[in-house]
């Protein structure tokens, strides 16, 4: 067990940002979220899965609906303590544990709100080990652990509980009801024993987005480079530094589809990369060949200030640096690629693991 | 034929410009900026008037860029009292109003903060009606002790009708008097920072209603007639009743005016302007004749805001940047010595090497008052303990070396391109830079910021969010963009020449059918 403080949700939402792998919203608005909560009612405990009782029971809570409506109509607090407290009464007993559903993005830091408020600790676990852009895609279902039910709640005060079939209908239908409550909600979902989790969960995960953070906003003061120590915190390939040359956006569906292209610089002069994003990065392609592939993690850093780049805000002439960390274990069973793979998001590439890709290239080298 | 002057206040120098209707230069000045910035502008308007001989009553327009609100907020000073009313509830109350602040700005204007029910959806439904009860009670108790009033409603940059009510209401309540800010009218989407950007725009009020004041009174002092205006972040103008509404944005409009200046004096509509002055070189990118913006939040007086500032880069290389050698391993900066260099330079008598001491000594630069150069160099010599040429070298090297590294920051891609030099310290700059096709030290540099206020143009801009489902997306884009244009043709704009800067619709991530219109426009005065 240890205690996080406000100091410490600054590291986890930068960390967040960087798992978050250019989706998953702006954890800007999360952690203002989480440190008024924790201003209010003290810090909060982070506790590990193998802490917990095999019958404890474990909800993730989590802000779903529009980035874009995250940061004008903001949360009232009310609506992720009403999605709680709907589950405990809904289930008939007490959560003895909050976590995040997914550790990458807004999601990472928001738990930690109604872990303070109510006075429970937070597991160090997720259902993702990033961000992904639908609520069936965790390592939870899996695990065949059911998204159901689902307690969701608006600010306003309206409320339901789902009961789905399996966990594709869960995103289908609290994604359709959102949309009606103004484009955002709280859910409850998952709810789990904590030995489920211990055999579902990506483990460490708050610790480990604390130690992304701490990488990028401690070197300055260790007289390092945010930049280079981050790659030896996550143990990252670099796969290109370049300029922004060139972005390209379309809507599908529920999801923002796009191609963002870089020009190589230093030593990937003459080369071109390709980023395919559908909010989160999903392809990384260096002079048309896969160098990293979802559910491998593509993250795009700032060359300047090592921040990490969300998809929404990628602009034209900023000059980045991409790169590839490898996903959990979970995801590259033959299970995990089904489910989080390029099949799943409409690629023909298959699945190669980045360090196969990138050991490939060096041969060719 | 008539004439127009521009006047750049910056922290060291005002610099004007005396310019004719075809944009041609016949007068320029630099005066150090005074105490009483007022003084300041007074002495280089005169200085241009004389120097341009040219029949007052022609002078038609006067544009000034100014510190002055930066000034403020940096210092936390003169601002006015504020009470911030966020239209929300029960949404929002997670986050107080403030809630990001730096914690001095927070006391200073912190003590009547209130959220209150209201507030739209994305597609234009309510959250809350307005209670009007709850409203007034809170007006009430800010009466008094308030001088002037922000409102932010969610939503409110597709229906503003919330934010008006209310804004009619405490005008009621708190007289005619008070000053407000409506939030849908400062800043785009994002409730935090355009909130934020609307409660500095409050403080500001008083510090702008002053400046306007005391710019009138010189103007009037000097015998002019002339139409006056104040430049804006964005590269445009404002009337002297559009700063007094929305001081807040004229932050920043020193670097614009100096992008646009050296685009429009070197005549290159694309490249990177580097814009020397005493302390740094600020590096930007010319796109199409205007500044490209950075991607970041951008932060005035440590609070988070939704305005697009232009992308700059900062090296601290300038005019008064300090020298120091030890071993092999020069030096420069990071302190300067600023206006202090006739007291501090070595080519002033003092013991501190500084950039433009090196230049005089190679006859690069003149300054009254200066050593010549023989002697210079040998003082220099004496001073640092070094052969001349050798520091010589290592200076020029070290300049080249941080400059190329400033160009290539800025580049969008590999392919070289034109750099223009403006500032006052310009003559820093090496002749040759690798990434650059060539470098333009154009005539008049020294006052390119001047310049730049004097072709300023005017804009307009709307941001709104639509549900497509239930409109047609081309008809309002197409209304947005009249609304647009009539926004600008109020203030002043010729018809012929609106010319459109940005309209972009961007569909929105998890919201089928929503969409975000955005559109820009600019235009030239009627003249």
């Amino acid at each position: 067990m240890q205690k996080i403080n406000i100091e410490d949700i600054e590291y986890i939402a930068m960390g967040s940002t960087v798992l978050g792998t250019g989706g998953g919203g702006d954890p800007y608005i999360g952690k203002l979220f989480a440190k008024e909560a924790m201003k209010k009612y003290g810090e909060v405990s982070l506790i590990k899965a193998s802490e917990l009782e095999d019958d404890a029971l474990v909800v993730p809570i989590a802000a779903f609906g529009a980035p874009m409506i995250l940061v004008e109509k903001l949360f009232s607090g009310d609506e992720f303590i009403k999605a709680f407290e709907m589950m405990e009464s809904y289930l008939g007993r007490k959560i003895d544990a909050v976590m995040p559903a997914e550790a990458g993005g807004l999601n990472g830091v928001i738990p930690f709100s109604i872990a303070a408020q109510k006075q429970i600790p937070l597991v160090d676990a997720d259902g993702m080990g990033r961000a992904f852009p639908r609520l069936e895609m965790t390592t939870f279902t899996l695990h065949n652990i059911p998204v159901s039910p689902i307690t969701q709640a608006d600010e306003k005060g309206n409320r339901n509980v789902y009961h789905t079939i399996d966990n594709t209908w869960g995103e289908t239908l609290v994604g359709a009801t959102t949309i009606q409550m103004g484009g955002s909600c709280a859910i409850g979902c998952y709810p789990m024993s904590g030995r489920q989790l211990k055999d579902a969960g990506v483990h460490g995960i708050v610790t480990y987005a604390k130690s992304l953070g701490k990488a990028i906003l401690d070197a300055k003061k260790l007289n390092l480079n945010p930049l280079d120590s981050l790659i030896e915190k996550a143990a990252a390939v670099k796969l290109f530094t370049g300029k922004i040359s060139a972005i390209s956006v379309k809507t599908a569906g529920r999801w923002n589809k796009g191609v963002c292209e870089i020009i190589g610089l230093e030593d990937f002069q003459n080369s071109i990369m390709e980023l395919d994003f559908q909010n989160e990065f999903l392809m990384a392609k260096k002079d048309r060949k896969p160098v990293a592939i979802t559910p491998d993690l593509i993250v795009l850093i700032d060359a300047e200030n090592a921040r990490p780049i969300t998809a929404e805000t990628i602009q034209y002439g900023t000059r980045v640096v991409v790169l590839g960390m490898k996903a959990n274990q979970q995801w590259r069973t033959d299970k995990g690629i089904e489910l989080a793979g390029p099949k799943k998001f409409g690629y023909d590439e298959k699945y190669i693991p980045i360090e196969e890709l990138n050991k490939k290239i060096e041969d060719v080298l | 034929m008539y004439y127009k002057i521009g006047v750049d206040v910056g922290g060291t120098n005002t610099d004007a410009v005396l310019v004719s209707n075809k944009n041609v230069i016949l007068a320029k000045t630099k005066q150090t900026t005074s105490t009483t910035i007022s003084h300041g502008i007074e002495n280089a308007i005169k200085n241009v008037i004389s120097e341009g001989n040219i029949p007052t009553e022609k002078i038609k327009y006067i544009m000034l860029g100014t510190t002055h609100c930066t000034n403020a907020l940096v210092e936390r000073k003169n601002l006015n009292k504020v009470g911030a009313i966020r239209i929300g509830l029960p949404a929002s109350r997670a986050l107080p109003i403030m809630t990001d602040f730096p914690e001095d700005l927070k006391k200073i204007l912190g003590k009547h903060n209130y959220l209150v029910h209201g507030g739209y959806e994305f597609d234009g439904r309510l959250i809350s009606p307005l209670n009007e009860k709850e409203i007034k009670g809170y007006l009430l108790k800010m009466k008094g002790e308030v001088e002037s009033l922000s409102i932010t409603g969610i939503f409110s940059k597709t229906l503003p009708n919330q934010e008006l009510k209310v804004a009619e209401w405490a005008k009621n309540v708190l007289g005619t008097g008070i000053k407000i800010s409506c939030s849908h009218q400062v800043g785009g989407l994002g409730l935090l920072e355009r909130e934020n950007a609307s409660i500095l725009n409050a403080s500001l009020k008083g510090v702008a209603t002053k400046m306007v004041t005391a710019f009138k009174e010189t103007i009037k002092k000097l015998g002019l007639n002339s139409q006056l205006f104040i430049g804006q972040n964005d590269g445009t103008l404002m009337s002297l009743e559009q700063v007094q509404e929305f001081p807040v944005l004229t932050i920043s409009s020193g670097p614009t005016n100096s992008i646009r200046g050296a685009g429009a004096l070197s005549k290159i509509s694309n490249g990177i302007v580097i814009d020397v002055g005493g302390t740094t070189s600020d590096g930007g990118v010319l796109v199409n004749y205007f500044p490209r913006e950075s991607t970041q939040s951008a932060q005035i007086g440590g609070v988070r805001t939704n305005f697009r500032m232009p992308d700059v880069v900062a090296v601290g290389i300038g005019g008064g940047t300090t020298i120091r050698i030890q071993k092999e391993h020069c030096q420069l900066g990071p302190d300067s010595v600023g206006y202090q260099l006739k007291e501090k330079g070595i080519a002033f008598g003092g013991n501190v090497l500084t950039i433009s001491d090196v230049f005089i000594a190679e006859e690069q630069l003149q300054i009254a008052g200066a050593s010549r150069s023989e002697i210079l160099k040998k003082e220099i010599s004496k001073v640092m303990n070094l052969p001349y040429e050798r520091i010589l070298q290592k200076v020029k090297e070290t300049i080249q070396i941080a400059i190329e590294k400033l160009v290539d920051t800025l580049k969008t891609d590999g392919k070289d391109i034109p750099v223009i030099a403006c500032g006052g310290g310009a003559f820093l700059l090496p002749q040759k830079i690798a990434g650059a096709s060539k470098v333009v030290f154009p005539e008049h540099m020294e006052v390119a910021n001047a310049f730049g206020a004097c072709i300023a143009q005017i804009s307009s801009e709307e941001e709104i969010v639509i549900n497509t489902i239930q409109k047609n997306e081309k008809n309002e884009l197409k209304n947005l963009l009249e609304k647009v244009t009539t926004n600008l043709l109020q203030k002043g704009a010729l018809a012929s020449s609106i010319d459109v800067l940005m309209k972009e619709s961007t569909p929105l991530a998890y919201l089928p059918g929503a969409v975000k219109l955005k559109v820009k426009l600019c235009g030239d005065f009627i003249s």
